[in-house]
């Protein structure tokens, strides 16, 4: 029979037509491997040639003589690539007939050699000794399963979990914050951003029908390693607020009071060092600092009693220089406000001296950024982004933004930048997309990444000794400063100036926003409000007093300290009504912070707490 | 800049025109939406229609005032060929059940296998299968808002019905998975008991993680990672078609490589298979102990006989016994607790995990990086990102669950292949392997016996 087969198939011939099919079928996928690789790698609408001439087009955009080059060769190489997938379809037909001859030739002759049985020559192993062996292999196959799963069990064990669960706390808790403050009755859009979660806020209008305070989830107490936008905004965390921007979210704060009679007056606290920071609160405690020519300090104040709970004085820091550097009186040695978040306390100094203090004044890191060359002293103020201390370095040699880790002191990011000595401090807002460092200095505003410090967009449209810093609402940055003029920036994609003034222009106060009006004062006593987005000029007030205090709005009123210690409390709206004229009795150059019901201001010589 | 938005679009135009001829992976490659992505496979899968219901892109406009063509829509595959696909399905098993059991032809069973191959693979391309349909089945029996096509269930469970009669005749020639392996098993060698024992226990632990991953509404992971459908539809990525390439070449040595070692739907199979009513026989009458057939299936589903003096005293039957009893608790409970322990690693695999581990580790108003698509999707969808957590957290509970089951389905697994290895069946005569023959027809041509006619 086998005979028979073998005279019926030409088993040569088949054989033949194997080694044929199947080197056919070699090339062919080789061919396929080839030309995949080649596909994959081909891109018909980004080539470089057609890029290139893109360009040129855009420079030229009458040219249709190139117009129409590019899109010939747009077309050649589209049909380059889909000639190309023709190409692998039809080939992958080729290679499946290929293998299809090869397996069918292939039965054929095993088909005219036939079945051959035999007897297999050995038995091999025998049932039990089989049944042993394949025990023993499930055995370790069976424990080496549950070791490795146990092993990546392990490796990951609960920390998707604990961390699903951990962040959507810390999403509830901003939650609740957005919610505390949309829950106002009357509010006022801002955007300042302060925290990585947190989103466009609504501060509120009248505090005194604000939210029950009861109603504040107080459960977050363990601290994590930065504060939550609830913590931040229930706080007075930086120079003119969170983020910088001149607004604070505190309720029932005092619009009389009286320095000389001590009627409203708290408590008021003899600074023994110098300085023209202003005040931070949290929770309790007050802070400023003091600095002459040889001594720094750090006071910690408590905000009911007014007593000075500690005093930490800043030294032994790593390669702080042995002399102060050179600063004019009006501006000290500690003209830097400092930052605080619960954690810890930042404070910098005219020397370079930076130092991280835990809330008991134990100093956490310290370390000296190099001697700032500044004619009147370095007075930016320090600003905090998550765990990051920002630092707005606008000195004469090599400025820079810069941002320090809050717990070890190590520069996370620096950024050179290309501007002259500048007194403003950072404002970090949130445009709804994206939050920014936003800088003013001359030549230029410019916006920076918080995680990265990479330059965002600059403007050129500022000069001279920019002190002012900017003020941020809906979409528009206001920078200034006097002798140059006010802009106004629209951000977003791309920014561009909305629009620009020359008059009433500050060379120290910062300017606050809403999202429709601009408050502006100038150290020549001139309180300005402009439409925020035409720049219409809805009223001035004229004030006797300059200020070097900048306006902080609160509660729907703008508080502003003139040089003499009046304040003129104002309604933030399109027409000037005065709220009171409270007098301080002491000069005032620093900006106010606050807390429920309280106020405090730096005079020249004394912390004051204004309230209950 | 008018011209790159019009070669964009004009790119994307194209891409329009074969939109048509997209398969399920290449779609699902494509897709942002892992929710999408589910709700097309499940559809594309089921009922065999490719449901697009509008440009994937924003149509370009043409300067030159050329008129945009309708955009091509793929029928569905309509009624009458979803019921003429299951009659085919039954004729087929009918036919080969037939040549198997009554005429015991190879030669039939091996043309039955390349008309499969034809039209379930490269004609049907391979869709629907009986092996994928056991996700449609799990989805459908835990998401009660899946609406599981007829089709889909003929495809599950006609061919459970002839395994339960006739054994795996639906492996033998009807499956086109099996078939191409078949079809190039050329010169297979033959396993040791022990490889084929523990290799034997993938498709079990495939097919938990199928049925996981199926309830929790993850993914399709059998159809995903099918190594032929690619092959028959000739679309299959690099990857894909290199495993599938693979999976054939070791074909030739090592028979039916995904039937015997990857394969979930045969574990079903398997397990009908041993208590069908009737099943093939190397012998069509009495085994005369010729021991011609030892060598002759190259799955190794020829049993020998085992000699009474290979029995063992009943003492050590007796220890055995009881160590069992003990062990395959013991066993289900270490796998289930292995499993609940591996749940997070397991719960990776679905989209809405990934996403809130991705939100986590990202962040997300940071311009200088890059954001993956999925990202991408996320911040455009609106959603918070306590809303992808909350689902997440929902899902690993899930999985938690489920990781208890799968574990100690395994444990339970390995526990009876233990017994399976300790026990004896006295035999006297050769006998196929009920569970693992795959009802071939090749070890009948080498018994010499023959039935008179």
């Amino acid at each position: 029979m086998q005979e028979n087969n073998h005279k019926k198939v030409n088993v040569r011939l088949w054989k033949r037509i194997v080694l044929i099919a199947a080197v056919f079928s070699l090339l062919t996928a080789l061919l396929l491997i080839a030309n995949y690789i080649q596909l994959n790698r081909a891109d018909p609408v980004n080539t470089k040639t057609i890029n290139m001439l893109v360009e040129r087009l855009n420079q030229n955009p009458d040219d249709d003589a190139l117009r129409n080059e590019i899109r010939e060769l747009d077309l050649l190489a589209r049909k380059a690539y889909f000639t190309n997938q023709w190409q692998i379809r039809t080939g992958a037909y080729l290679l499946l007939i290929g293998i299809i001859v090869v397996v069918v030739a292939l039965q054929i002759i095993k088909s005219a050699k036939g079945i051959e049985p035999e007897i297999p020559a050995e038995k091999g192993l025998d049932f039990l000794s089989n049944q042993v062996i394949t025990r023993k292999w499930v055995s370790i196959s069976g424990i080496s399963l549950v070791g490795i799963a146990l092993l990546f069990a392990f490796l990951t064990h609960n920390k998707l979990g604990n961390a699903i669960t951990q962040a959507s706390t810390s999403t509830q808790t901003d939650t609740i914050s957005s919610k505390l403050a949309v829950n106002s009755n009357n509010t006022i859009e801002t955007s300042t951003m302060v925290s990585d979660s947190m989103t466009t806020s609504e501060v509120a209008e009248n505090q005194d029908t604000a939210t029950n305070e009861n109603d504040v989830d107080t459960t977050t107490k363990v601290l994590s390693e930065y504060p939550t936008y609830k913590e931040i905004i229930q706080n007075f965390p930086c120079f003119r607020g969170p983020g910088g921007n001149g607004i604070a979210y505190q309720k029932n704060v005092p619009t009389s009071w009286d320095g000389a009679s001590g009627a409203n007056i708290k408590w008021k606290f003899a600074v023994p060092l110098p300085g023209f920071n202003s005040p931070v609160v949290w929770e309790d405690k007050v802070f400023i600092s003091g600095a002459n020519a040889t001594t720094r300090e750090v006071y910690c104040i408590d905000r009911n009693t007014g007593k000075l709970l500690w005093k930490a004085p800043v030294v032994n820091v790593p390669g702080s220089p042995g002399t102060s550097p050179k600063v004019t009186d009006d501006t000290g040695h500690a003209a830097p406000t400092l930052a605080v978040d619960g954690r810890r306390v930042y404070a910098i100094f005219s020397n370079g001296d930076i130092i991280a203090l835990d809330m008991d004044g134990n100093k956490v890191w310290a370390r000296n950024l190099g001697t700032p060359s500044n004619h009147y002293g370095h007075s930016s103020s320090l600003m905090l982004f998550n765990n990051m201390v920002i630092i707005q370095y606008d000195q004469k040699n090599s400025p820079k933004v810069m941002a320090l880790s809050t717990t070890t002191g190590k520069t996370i990011w620096s950024t050179a930048r290309e501007v002259k000595i500048s007194w403003a401090s950072p404002v970090i807002v949130y445009t709804g997309q994206q939050t920014e460092i936003i800088l003013s200095s001359d030549p230029y505003v410019a916006s920076y990444n918080p995680w990265s410090g990479k330059e965002n967009w600059r403007i050129d449209c500022i000069f001279g000794e920019v002190g002012p810093s900017v003020a941020y609402a809906d979409g528009l940055v206001f920078a200034q400063n006097e002798y140059a003029r006010l802009v106004a920036i629209k951000i977003g994609e791309k920014p561009e100036i909305l629009w620009e003034s020359d008059e009433y222009l500050s060379d120290v106060p910062s300017p606050v926003a809403t999202k429709d009006y601009l408050f502006s004062a100038t150290s020549y006593g001139v309180v300005v409000c402009y439409e925020a987005k035409t720049c219409k000029k809805l009223w001035e007030q004229e004030f006797g007093n300059g200020f070097y205090s900048s306006p902080m709005m609160v509660g729907g009123r703008i508080y502003l300290f003139d040089r003499k210690g009046v304040a003129h409390i104002f309604s933030a709206s399109g027409t000037y009504k005065s709220l009171g004229e409270p007098k301080l009795g002491e000069d005032v150059v620093s900006t106010p912070a606050f807390a429920d019901g309280q106020l405090f201001i730096r005079g020249s010589k004394n912390l004051y707490c204004i309230g209950k | 800049m008018k011209l790159h938005k019009f070669q964009i679009a004009k790119y994307n135009f194209q891409f329009l025109l074969k939109l048509p001829a997209i398969k399920i992976q290449t779609l699902l490659a494509t897709m942002n939406s892992n929710k999408i992505k589910i709700i097309v496979l499940f559809i594309l899968l089921g009922i065999q229609t490719v449901a697009i219901s509008g440009p994937r892109f924003p149509m370009p406009e043409f300067e030159s005032g050329h008129t945009q063509p309708p955009t091509l829509q793929p029928e569905p595959r309509s009624d009458f060929f979803e019921i003429f696909d299951a009659f085919v399905l039954i004729a087929a098993l009918t036919v080969i059940t037939w040549l198997i059991h009554k005429k015991r032809s190879r030669r039939g069973v091996f043309w039955v296998s390349i008309f499969s191959l034809l039209y379930f693979g490269f004609i049907r391309e391979g869709c629907i299968c009986s092996i994928g349909a056991i996700q449609n089945i799990t989805l459908a029996l835990f998401n009660p808002s899946y609406q599981i096509p007829a089709t889909v269930i003929a495809f599950f469970v006609i061919p459970l019905i002839y395994t339960l009669f006739y054994g795996r005749t639906f492996c033998a020639g009807v499956c086109p998975l099996g078939a191409i392996q078949d079809i190039f098993a050329l010169q297979p060698v033959d396993l040791k008991t022990w490889v084929q024992k523990i290799l034997g226990l993938i498709p079990f632990i495939y097919l938990g993680l199928a049925i996981l991953y199926a309830a929790t509404s993850t993914d399709f992971i059998i159809c995903r990672y099918d190594p032929f459908v690619g092959i028959f539809r000739l679309d299959a990525t690099f990857f894909m078609f290199s495993i599938g390439a693979l999976f054939i070449i070791t074909s030739v040595f090592i028979a039916r490589p995904y039937c015997r070692f990857f394969c979930p739907y045969g574990v079903l199979l398997n397990l009908i298979s041993r208590v069908s009513k009737k099943h093939v026989e190397i012998t069509p009458t009495h085994c005369i102990n010729c021991r011609l057939c030892e060598n002759s299936c190259p799955f190794g589903a020829i049993e020998k006989p085992v000699p009474v003096k290979e029995i063992g005293n009943k003492n050590t039957a007796l220890r055995k016994f009881m160590t069992l009893s003990f062990i395959i608790p013991l066993l289900i409970f270490i796998g289930g607790w292995t499993g609940s322990q591996f749940h997070e690693n397991l719960a990776m695999v679905n989209a809405d995990v990934r996403l809130a581990n991705e939100i986590l580790t990202t962040d997300l108003q940071d311009k200088t990086i890059e954001f993956s698509e999925e990202i991408k999707a996320f911040k455009s969808s609106g959603k918070t990102a306590d809303e992808i957590y909350a689902k997440a957290n929902e899902i690993l509970d899930d999985f938690y669950i489920g990781g208890w089951i799968l574990g100690g389905f395994i444990g339970l697994v390995f526990g009876i292949t233990l017994a399976s290895v300790s026990i004896f069946r006295y035999r006297e005569d050769y006998k196929t392997n009920k569970g693992e023959c795959f009802s071939c027809a090749r070890c009948f041509d080498y018994c010499p016996v023959k039935v008179e006619s």
